[in-house]
């Protein structure tokens, strides 16, 4: 199979970046729609009187939880949006021949922290819901495999940084 | 870099441009020019070979030793 061009890999692989990239962004934009309409709603509960949400009336009393949920899920949303364009760039480095420019060291970076960062807020999460009367049923979990994700990253990322060396190397070499 | 080549110097003598050099000996001139700013890391058989062809000179009379710092390592990404 094809490393490059069409029909390979690595174009079926940036297909499905784009398509998740674009999809996640049409998602963060809806949620951050919602968590405005939600703050509206909270500061004026007027609006809502033509507006049924189920459980009826309990809306106003909860909605600095739905706010922070919502706000929550877009902040997962704009992170996982971070680690797709980070990984986009590197494609495109790829698909121009030149995986190891140094630039994608620093993106390979980018994405371990973002994991990182992203397992972190899942648990102030779970910190966070465990201690609201409203949520009954909390179940911490500590995912091992989002860790050793965030290890091969920068694994990877110093990879690509003796890969970049290699490179410059190749460049002066006369 | 302690290691230094003496182009601008051998062209010089030989009259002959940094273009011409590159058409005789298939290096591109911003190679050349590389190898005559001392930014050049390594330098190949192949190359040194048709410098020295070219140039009708030895490895030895185009390098040259100066004591003095190392380069810097490339990994500063």
């Amino acid at each position: 199979m094809r490393a490059l061009g069409p029909g390979s890999v690595s174009s079926f692989l940036k297909f499905v970046l784009d398509v998740a990239y674009l999809a996640l962004l049409v998602g963060l934009v809806g949620v951050i729609l919602l968590a405005f309409a939600a703050l509206l709603f909270s500061v004026n509960p007027s609006l809502l009187d033509n507006v049924r949400i189920e459980p009826a009336g309990q809306f106003p009393e909860r909605a600095p939880v739905v706010i922070a949920g919502l706000l929550a899920a877009g902040g997962y949303m704009a992170g996982v949006l971070v680690i797709l364009g980070a990984l986009r760039r590197i494609f495109v480095t790829l698909t121009a021949g030149d995986p190891f420019h140094p630039a994608n060291v620093g993106r390979l970076r980018l994405v371990g922290l973002m994991l990182a960062a992203l397992e972190l807020g899942r648990y102030v999460l779970w910190a966070v819901s465990a201690w609201l009367p409203w949520v009954r049923e909390v179940e911490p979990s500590f995912s091992l495999t989002a860790w050793f994700s965030v290890l091969v990253v920068f694994v990877l990322a110093e990879v690509f940084r003796e890969g970049a060396r290699l490179r410059r190397e190749a460049e002066l070499t006369i | 870099m302690p290691i230094r080549i003496r182009l601008d110097a051998m062209l010089m003598q030989r009259r002959m441009s940094l273009v011409e050099l590159a058409d005789r000996t298939g290096v591109s001139t911003a190679n050349l020019a590389v190898l005559k700013s001392g930014e050049a890391r390594a330098l190949r058989f192949s190359t040194l070979s048709a410098l020295c062809r070219e140039l009708g000179c030895e490895p030895g009379d185009l390098l040259v030793y100066e004591p003095g710092p190392e380069a810097p390592p490339l990994d500063d990404v």
